[in-house]
């Protein structure tokens, strides 16, 4: 292995003779090792979920953010390096008020998606300001506009799937088969956020508490959950 | 020396004199024409004159003043005819981007704004354009935007730019009187006529303007945007 990959993964965009981008394969590598995250979709909205690691009982939890708000419309949730999502969601704010500016209208999901993408591919470029290599980070967007609730995911190669669930980072393999399960297209929310919740639950070492989990939903609008009502959905498990 | 060749040369004119003589370019024109819109519950109207002069000369009597810029919206503008082309192959290559990235058509309201902030960014050297905008909203209402030169607008329920504006709105004021924009809870802008008793409003107002403006004549386009798409009607004016 360590033969067939030498030189070809120092560029990072450089093909490897059988056509590969290795340096894009350990980005989307680097995601498995990342906290994991949920997203479902149903007809009143979509729900996220992650995990967040609190490695010290001396860390403030409400610190770890890896729920963010895009627009009033739009939320993501993360896996991955942390760090390169906030350039990434700070590109799609901008694209997104950018999008009101100009036509007073909210943008929509699958073109703030598609934003967040272009810029995820736009590594390796010129010298300064850009990205020299691939962006770290896996994102689920959760979305509702003039096409409904939706959501999407994205990975380091600057490709988007429309998905009804998803599972991304360290304990995806396990979670998605057990969306696959137990997931169907007429949940309610909130059955949804029982099942983002105890399938987070299944994968995730420590005990779910209000504090190491986040949970949000875009119904239409995005609301990330207080303790206090993540504490409720914790009570239904 | 110095003496010498001055003797060659003839006199200088004085600087007052030279400022009389110099000629006085003007990078406008005014081409005259006049354009109407009114919106209805389910309908709108957009007309304008096809005439375009310069002083008192007429340059041709069939210059279209109404460009169609989406499915659902039409803009209409009188002023500078070059100033009018350039924005609407400005406002239709932003649409076209916005297609591909979009995947959807550009709403009438998205179009307004568009349109508003493309003035805008020229506030120090204008499009000497007077804009009216008319289509169906997101909810198939009939909806019209009317603009200053540099891009102030508003959603109205009828509106009239260009060289017959001042006959013209009195007009409309006291056929439709629309609420005031500033009433809470906010009115209805659109007007209660039907489509047909909007189209000979229109004509009416046309021929009326034709007869004391000379920049309005020869002929009026007329566009009614409904559910069911677009339709296209012209009507004679004076040629005097």
């Amino acid at each position: 292995m360590f033969l067939t990959r030498s030189e070809y993964d120092r560029g990072v965009n450089t093909f490897s003779p059988e056509g590969r981008l290795f340096q894009v394969e350990y980005a989307i590598e680097a995601i498995k090792l990342g906290s994991t995250a949920v997203g479902l979709k149903t007809k009143q909205g979509v729900v996220l979920a992650v995990e967040k690691r609190i490695t010290s009982s001396l860390l403030e939890p409400s610190s770890v953010e890896k729920i963010m708000e895009i627009d009033e419309h739009i939320g993501c949730a993360m896996s991955g390096l942390t760090a390169d999502a906030r350039t990434l969601v700070e590109h799609a704010r901008v694209e997104t008020q950018n999008h009101r500016f100009s036509y007073n209208e909210p943008m929509n999901a699958e073109s703030t998606t598609q934003a967040i993408c272009d810029l995820a591919l736009r590594f390796g470029e010129g010298s300064d300001e850009s990205m020299s290599r691939p962006f770290g980070v896996s994102l689920l967007i959760a979305g509702h506009d003039e096409y409904g609730p939706c959501l999407y995911h994205t990975d380091p190669s600057g490709t988007f799937w429309q998905c009804d669930a998803k599972a991304i980072g360290s304990g995806s393999e396990g979670a998605d088969s057990s969306l696959q399960e137990h997931y169907n297209k007429e949940m309610t929310l909130e059955e949804a956020e029982t099942l983002a919740l105890s399938t987070l639950k299944q994968v995730m070492e420590e005990k779910v508490t209000a504090s190491n989990v986040d949970i949000a939903k875009v119904a239409p609008k995005f609301h990330l959950y207080t303790p206090a009502e993540v504490e409720v959905v914790i009570a239904r498990l | 020396m110095a003496m010498a060749m001055g003797c060659l040369l003839p006199p200088e004119p004085s600087q007052a004199a030279y400022r009389e003589h110099q000629s006085t370019w003007s990078p406008y024109e005014n081409n005259g024409g006049t354009c109407v819109a009114i919106a209805g519950l389910d309908y709108c109207v957009i007309a304008a004159d096809t005439r375009m002069s310069v002083g008192f000369s007429i340059l041709t009597r069939e210059h279209s003043k109404i460009f169609q810029l989406s499915e659902k919206c039409i803009l209409a503008s009188s002023g500078f005819q070059a100033d009018i082309r350039t924005l609407q192959k400005h406002l239709d290559a932003r649409h076209k981007i916005y297609q591909h990235e979009h995947n959807k058509q550009m709403s009438c309201p998205a179009m307004a704004q568009l349109l508003s902030n493309t003035l805008y960014y020229k506030r120090f050297f204008p499009y000497y354009a007077f804009n009216v905008v008319g289509g169906l909203d997101n909810e198939g209402k009939g909806c019209v935007y009317t603009y200053d030169a540099v891009g102030s607008y508003e959603r109205v329920g009828y509106s009239s730019q260009g060289s017959g504006m001042q006959l013209i709105m009195p007009v409309l004021d006291n056929q439709l009187k629309s609420a005031s924009p500033l009433l809470l809870p906010a009115k209805e802008s659109a007007t209660s006529l039907t489509e047909s008793e909007a189209i000979d409003l229109i004509k009416d107002t046309f021929a009326s303007a034709a007869e004391r403006d000379i920049y309005t004549g020869d002929s009026m386009e007329l566009l009614v945007v409904n559910a069911s798409g677009i339709r296209r009607e012209y009507m004679e004016l004076k040629k005097d």
